[in-house]
């Protein structure tokens, strides 16, 4: 298992998170280190949230996902700002 | 005073039905117009424009939209553009549309936008093809926008694009991704026209509040960025004329 950052492999996790139908979430961000992909942001769904965890299953299995993605439930707040 | 609600960056899909209209129901209660900043689809299928249509269809308040990169993927945006319009919305692209709020006339101008850069840091129409064609999207999207910006007489006029006119909402985001969000260039046509508020999106990294140089508001209205359903800002009418008239004071003579 490698123990250091690995960008270029970052890189192709996130190209593939922008492409797969699944996801189309290239405003996603991604690292891999020390054998985990960590991907973060925010997936308008659930199930957007879960195809992650099949994306990085099918192509790099030997990675283990740290998923930090937050579906969007957001409750109105109510607030108006004067501009 | 007008309320302006503002979200961009919904990414409707087949997996969202009702998400939207859900946060949506208080809307008439908070705001006369509601403004959405492109990046509205996962991926802009067709079927992703029939649940966005279901989703905007009937709402209490005015809406227009402008489409973002998402929106484009699947090169259907003509159809998407269609299916929101059959419902009332109203899409801008390099164009305008004016509302009669309470006696107010609200402006609209606005488009996608495009990506290119800052000062100091821009993609420049020189060398390749391709490098051209990319610095120059920007400029006649920019020009086309101008022009809408120009055919508004209104008391009220806003700025609505998905790509971000600067730097400033994009704090958060990393620094080598900026010309690839927006362009210095829908700023400098704001600043040249006068506007009362710039709405955008893309930015799901960086932050909500944001200015030109000429101090024209900008907010960075994507979702992810807002936390919250939508946002509401009130405009009073009457910002963009003061604009002009200090421009004119600052005029050279002769």
């Amino acid at each position: 298992m490698s123990t250091e950052a690995d960008p270029f492999l970052a890189e192709h996790i996130h190209e593939a998170l922008a492409r797969d139908e699944r996801v189309n979430a290239p405003e996603l961000r991604v690292t891999v280190e020390h054998g985990f992909v960590h991907v973060d942001g925010v997936v308008a769904t659930e199930d957007r949230k879960r195809a992650i965890a099949e994306v990085i299953d099918e192509g790099w299995h030997e990675l283990t996902l740290d998923n930090r993605t937050t579906v969007a439930d957001f409750p109105p707040d109510g607030r108006i700002e004067v501009v | 005073m007008l309320r302006l609600a503002a979200v961009g960056d919904v990414h409707v899909g087949a997996d969202s039905v009702g998400h939207l209209r859900e946060g949506f129901a208080t809307l008439a209660e908070q705001a006369d117009v509601l403004l959405l900043a492109g990046d509205l689809t996962k991926r802009g299928e067709l079927g992703e424009a029939d649940v966005l249509a279901g989703e905007l269809r009937d709402l209490p308040v005015p809406i227009v939209a402008v489409l973002g990169n998402h929106d484009h993927e699947s090169d259907q945006q003509r159809v998407l553009t269609q299916r929101l319009l059959d419902v009332g919305v109203r899409v801008l692209e390099g164009s305008a549309t004016v509302l009669e709020i309470a006696g107010v006339r609200l402006g609209i101008a606005g488009g996608k936008g495009f990506a290119g850069g800052f000062v100091g840091a821009c993609a420049t129409a020189f060398g390749e093809r391709e490098m051209k064609v990319f610095a120059n999207a920007s400029m006649l999207t920019a020009a086309a926008m101008e022009s809408a910006l120009g055919s508004l007489d209104t008391d009220v006029r806003v700025l609505l694009m998905h790509y971000a006119p600067i730097r400033g909402t994009l704090h958060g985001e990393s620094p080598e991704l900026y010309p690839l969000l927006g362009s210095y260039l829908f700023a400098e046509l704001a600043d040249r026209c006068g506007v009362d508020l710039i709405v955008h999106g893309h930015a799901h990294g960086g932050t909500e509040k944001g200015a030109t140089p000429r101090g024209i508001p900008v907010r960075n209205v994507a979702q992810p960025v807002l936390r919250r359903p939508y946002a509401v800002y009130g405009v009073e009418p009457g910002r963009h004329a003061s604009q002009q008239a200090d421009r004119r004071a600052d005029a050279p003579v002769g």
